[in-house]
């Protein structure tokens, strides 16, 4: 058991040292880098002052010393300066990394919260017209373009009811905890509506299934009473599909909802990854991409080892 | 389980109370703050490390250049005393030692101008700022500027001469910012690191760092920036205590905070789409004053002048014959954003009136693509002799709303004249970075030049300036125009400096850019400040120096 | 193969799913309407790239049944038109994604071992990179350096193509778990250890014997991807990385649209609601499949 955590965290790594090359190489790949940008912007810059911010920058050499180079760096633990803020990158990304993990945990505890009681209600009589309209609130919920829903909610909340802001992390100036909480509404209400669909979705069936085993007809023929057999023993096995898949989102924690940030000028992960991609802003990209990428990994690793844990028959497969 | 549910439904009863308990932000708050809206945040602070919108908005409320164009597009001192003239002896003309004329131009900076931590501004933040902009790692991305300067002549602690290597007519105008040495000197100890090391990114709140009537005192990357008044302003005194500048960069959203009445203003500069705005006025004319200032971001195309269709004079004014640009403004913009007929601004003082104009004419139109050889043929696509069909592409940056817009009526114009017209538009940064700089774009490119006023196009018409692989795609001059008649106007204009000889110079180039239109001439763009009424003395310039050059007079008034 | 009554029963079950049924005929009225956008067209006299600067965003009328749009031109036709790019990315990218991904799927739950470790490791980090930044870097490559001919690259579908090839290189890998579970579950069934005994080849195999047991997860995932795949091109759109104008799509009109919310917000409301329902109908029919081809399939793995 433990070697096998062990080779699959080895080939944890191996996937990441890969998706870095790919990312690297796809990045590397956009036409024009920053220096045309600055020529086509700027109607002063010279032949010598590109090939001067060029060398400058690092972009004169080919882009498979640069990779090198920059692997190497993080290896030795210089993940380097952020190219558009000219800061280190870890400081670039505090800030909007701690704004994205609350706002992206909000979310999930939101949907969780919702999404678990309902699906599994809705689990219990199989179409019943709670069941028809729990599932229909769930596709409704996932069937939505994101950007129109963030406005709508804007519109409804801030411009019409006037009762919530209309975006941003906090009251410029003066933000207390509640004026933080207020500013979260919105943009959790929104990225929680699509979590919510797919959570009801995979609950529900989850239960289905697990109500339909030998064991809880078994418990029930014991005589063991519905709600205890429900609560006892359905919900908790499941649970099981349903941790795998909250392990598939813990990347998304700290890779951000760009859309959402953006209606909402929340500054996160989301928009960060997105301006350092535009920007080629390669240290800052990579870090972003690649602390994600990690963090889905380990998730998917001790979605793994949990799965082993609760159900011992797939560990032979 | 059942414990982290019944945290998480705690969250959600919370979360609740709160939407509950809220009240609608108060409008009608004391105005001891104006809130900002703008669509973009700067990437750096400094002043001279890459070119921004969002960086000159905010940095004009902190520091001032040492000249700026007014609204008035004068040239004006804001940080020197008095302009320096050929006329009042402060630019004294000069002669090389390799024999060219150069001239030394004698500044004084502000007596009272005094950084925020109480260190004076003098001369020696000159010469350093001098000395970073033309050191070659210095990072800033304009160092042929600096280069310009010979060398700097200190008199005393506020007075100041430049020796620069050519004699321009536009000599005296300096629109550079200066560097806190005594901050930045540190930083630039090594400059290949400076622009990692510099205090205005790594200490942006600083209060050394400004001397205008604010400085900056709370950053938030990618949501806003707090700038407060500064006592060591030797100017007016602003009337706000406090600015904050928002940065949302959907426009939707920027207006939708408008109405909830968390931000008070939209700039001009970088806020509504001109379409936005009239909506917004029509609706909104109540409690905000739209006002709508066409300036010098000049809207055109691009042609590839490569492309063998497009060599020929002929296509090149049927294209612009066979477009309604009139009605397009008319219709589109609500006649807000004037049909250009050059690249020199009915409002700048060189512009010619005498200019040979291209009304729609569709007959006459017709009539030049039949004599340069293509005729209508099959389903109305013109062709050539060769059976090859009259097809053209057109480019443009993708999401911009307005110039798909645009975009979308010119191919329907042309389209009705047998030109078949395909669009094909790229993130700005390709199109930008790659096809327009490279000149790749196979027939057109649509975008448009912010320049200062009586800016000599240099480098987008003289052929020195065309972006080859060989110069490192740099120049501007990417249809590829070289006619030596342009090249020998702009060389006069650079150096002449009797305005009636110029002006005469300057009408000469926009003849010849109007009979040769390496351009096809599309409109001046206008900006829309979103004014809420009660704000009063923001003053749109129309070029490129911000309104907030003058922030110290924006008040608010019942 | 076992023919008749499986696929009966299978049909009898989703006879009874009438949320499924009427998604089923709600989606062939709207293709069935894109699909008859010239004759559309024709019949009401419209050219749906006309563009009328003198009838910006007219009310409805009789010429104009749902009125027209900020350049003038037909709202109506222009829907229609863009529901035929709407609807062909999503069907085009579905398809290509459940083929890639049929492809990895079986060659790591036949062959198993370092293939299947290589195969799944790859799935992992697809899976685990964050969709639309990466999303944005391809669509911002330049294809031109990847070799591929300017004259290609020009034509006004290649965007849409590129669109449909960048979401399908991220989308196959749900298709591909299924996929190798399924074959996993299949390879040692009796059938298939009959066909390795009278000497079959593995591509025989696995295309004869193993696909068509893996085939119900393929069409319902596939199914369930095309709502997806049509939200995504609508979040594209609202990046500006979308299908371009003077294309048409549902993402880039309501993006269009969503700018002019307060003056013009009918231009908003078409779009946003054949999304929505299009969407939807996908998301109903592909449960309904669930449940009509497997009624014991385990929970699907479909994520946006």
């Amino acid at each position: 058991m433990m070697r096998h955590l062990l080779s699959r965290l080895g080939q944890a790594v191996v996937v990441m040292i890969v998706m870095s090359f790919v990312i690297y190489g796809l990045m590397g790949l956009m036409p024009g880098d920053p220096i045309d940008v600055m020529i086509a912007t700027n109607p002063n810059l010279t032949a010598a002052d590109a090939e001067r911010l060029r060398a400058l920058h690092g972009l004169d050499q080919p882009l498979l010393e640069r990779y090198w180079n920059w692997l190497s760096a993080v290896a030795g633990g210089d993940l380097g300066y952020s190219r558009l803020f000219g800061r280190p990158v870890l400081e670039v990304m505090a800030a909007p990394l701690g704004n994205t993990a609350l706002l992206m945990s909000l979310s999930l505890l939101m949907a969780l919260a919702v999404a678990l009681p309902l699906g599994a209600a809705a689990a219990l009589r199989p179409n019943s017209i709670f069941d028809r309209l729990v599932n229909l609130l769930a596709f409704a919920g996932i069937s939505m373009p994101v950007f129109w829903l963030a406005l709508m909610l804007i519109i409804v909340f801030a411009v019409m009811l006037g009762v919530l802001p209309a975006g941003g992390v906090q009251t410029v100036g003066g933000g207390d905890l509640v004026d933080r909480a207020r500013h979260l509404v919105l943009p959790v209400a929104t990225l929680s509506a699509a979590s919510i669909g797919q959570y009801v979705r995979h609950m529900r069936a989850a239960m289905i299934e697990t109500l339909r085993n030998d064991y809880i007809r078994t418990a029930r023929a014991k005589g063991a009473g519905w709600v205890r057999v429900v609560t006892r023993h359905a919900l908790r096995n499941a649970l099981i599909p349903v941790v795998t898949i909250l392990a598939l989102d813990v990347g998304t924690l700290f890779s951000g909802a760009l859309i959402t940030e953006t209606v909402f000028a929340y500054p996160g992960m989301g928009k960060l990854i997105f301006d350092s991609i535009m920007g080629s802003d390669f240290n800052l990209a990579l870090t972003a991409l690649l602390l994600a990428t990690g963090l889905t990994l380990l998730g998917n690793l001790l979605a793994d080892a949990a799965y082993v844990w609760l159900d011992p028959r797939t560990a032979r497969r | 389980m059942p414990s982290i549910r019944r945290r998480t439904l705690w969250v959600a009863l919370l979360l609740g109370l709160f939407v509950a308990a809220a009240d609608r932000p108060a409008a009608a708050q004391a105005k001891d703050q104006l809130v900002i809206g703008i669509t973009q945040f700067p990437s750096t602070f400094h002043p001279a490390i890459d070119a921004m919108m969002a960086k000159s908005f905010i940095l004009a409320m902190t520091a001032r250049p040492v000249t700026a164009y007014d609204k008035d597009w004068n040239l004006v001192c804001m940080l020197c005393v008095t302009l320096p003239t050929i006329e009042n002896g402060l630019a004294v003309p000069e002669t090389l030692p390799d024999g060219r004329t150069g001239v030394a131009i004698t500044y004084t900076l502000h007596p009272q101008a005094t950084w925020g931590d109480g260190t004076p501004v003098t001369s020696r933040d000159a010469v350093f700022t001098w000395e970073v902009g033309r050191h070659p790692q210095g990072g800033l991305t304009n160092v042929e500027t600096f280069q310009r300067i010979l060398s700097i002549d200190v008199k005393d602690d506020k007075t100041f001469t430049l020796h620069v290597d050519r004699l321009t007519f536009d000599y005296n105008a300096f629109a550079l910012s200066l560097l806190p040495a005594h901050l930045e000197r540190e930083a630039f100890a090594n400059p290949a690191e400076y622009k990692n090391r510099t205090t205005y990114d790594a200490a942006t709140t600083n209060p050394g760092l400004y001397f205008g009537p604010y400085r900056i005192t709370e950053v938030a990357r990618g949501s806003h920036v707090v700038l407060e008044a500064n006592p060591t302003w030797y100017g007016e005194k602003p009337h706000f205590p406090r600015i904050v500048v928002r940065t949302i960069e959907n426009t939707a959203a920027l207006e939708a905070n408008l109405l909830s009445g968390s931000i008070d203003y939209i700039a001009g500069e970088l806020g509504l789409s001109l379409d936005q705005a009239l909506a917004f006025e029509r609706r909104h004319r109540d409690r905000f004053e739209v006002v709508f200032k066409p300036g010098l971001v000049y809207e055109h195309i691009d042609l590839n002048l490569a492309n063998p269709v497009l060599a020929d004079r002929r296509v090149r004014q049927a294209l612009l014959y066979g477009i309604d640009r009139e009605a397009m403004s008319q219709q589109l913009f609500d006649g807000r954003q004037p049909v250009a007929h050059s690249n020199v601004n009915p409002l700048d003082w060189v512009h010619a009136e005498d200019l040979p104009k291209y009304p729609h004419d569709r007959a006459k139109a017709a009539a030049l693509l039949d004599e340069a050889g293509w005729r209508p043929g099959v389903g109305g696509l013109r062709r050539n002799a060769k059976g090859e069909p009259l097809s053209l592409e057109l480019m443009t940056t993708a999401g911009n709303r307005s110039r798909e817009l645009v975009q979308q009526v010119l191919q329907s114009q042309w389209r009705a004249l047998g030109i078949d017209v395909r669009i094909r538009n790229e993130p700005a940064r390709v199109f930008f970075g790659e096809t327009v700089t490279k000149r790749k774009y196979s027939a057109m490119a649509m975008f448009a030049w912010i320049s200062s006023p009586e800016s000599v196009p240099r480098t987008t018409l003289h052929s020195s300036q065309i972006p080859t692989a060989e110069n490192n795609w740099s120049g501007q001059n990417t249809t590829g125009f070289s006619d030596p008649r342009m090249d020998e106007i702009i060389d006069r204009i650079e150096i002449e400096l009797d305005r009636a000889k110029r002006k005469e110079l300057w009408r000469r180039l926009q003849h010849l850019y109007a009979d040769e239109l390496p351009v096809l001439p599309l409109y001046f763009r206008a900006d829309a400040y979103i004014l809420p009424r009660w704000l009063k003395g923001v003053e749109p310039t129309g070029h490129q120096f911000p309104t907030t050059l003058w922030v110290e007079r924006w008040r608010a008034e019942r | 193969m076992k023919r008749g009554s499986p696929l009966a029963a299978a049909l009898r079950r989703f006879r009874r799913n009438r949320w499924a049924v009427a998604s089923l005929i709600a989606l062939a009225v709207i293709a069935a309407a894109a699909a008859a956008a010239p004759l559309i067209e024709a019949m009401l006299g419209i050219d749906p790239e006309a563009v009328d600067l003198l009838a910006r965003n007219a009310p409805p009328s009789v010429a104009h049944p749902l009125g027209t749009d900020e350049l003038g031109r037909d709202v109506l036709a222009r829907l229609l038109r863009g529901g035929q790019i709407s609807l062909a990315v999503g069907l085009a990218t579905a398809v290509i994604a459940a083929v890639i991904g049929t492809i990895i799927g079986l060659l790591a739950g036949y062959y198993g071992g370092p293939l299947d470790a290589l195969l799944m490791r790859l799935t992992d980090g697809v899976i685990a990179l964050p969709l639309l930044p990466l999303l944005i870097v391809l669509a911002a490559v330049d294809p031109s350096k990847l070799g591929l001919a300017p004259e290609v690259l020009q034509s006004p579908l290649a965007g849409v193509g590129r669109i449909v090839v960048i979401i399908a290189l991220i989308g196959w890998t749900t298709v591909a778990r299924l996929v190798r579970a399924a074959t996993l579950a299949v390879r040692s069934r009796e059938f298939v250890r009959a066909a390795v005994a009278v000497g079959a080849g593995p591509a025989r195999i696995m295309l004869r014997h193993i696909l068509p047991n893996v085939a119900s997860p393929i069409i319902v995932a596939t199914t369930l991807s095309v709502g997806n795949i049509i939200l995504l091109e609508s979040a594209l759109s609202f990046l500006g990385l979308g299908v371009q104008p003077p294309l048409p799509s549902w993402g880039n009109m309501l993006t269009g649209a969503l700018e002019l919310i307060w003056s013009a917000p009918a231009l908003a409301v078409w779009p946003g609601a054949l999304i929505f329902l299009t969407v939807l109908a996908f998301n109903f029919l592909g449960d309904g499949l669930q449940d009509a081809l497997d009624p014991k399939a385990e929970t699907m793995q479909v994520r946006a």
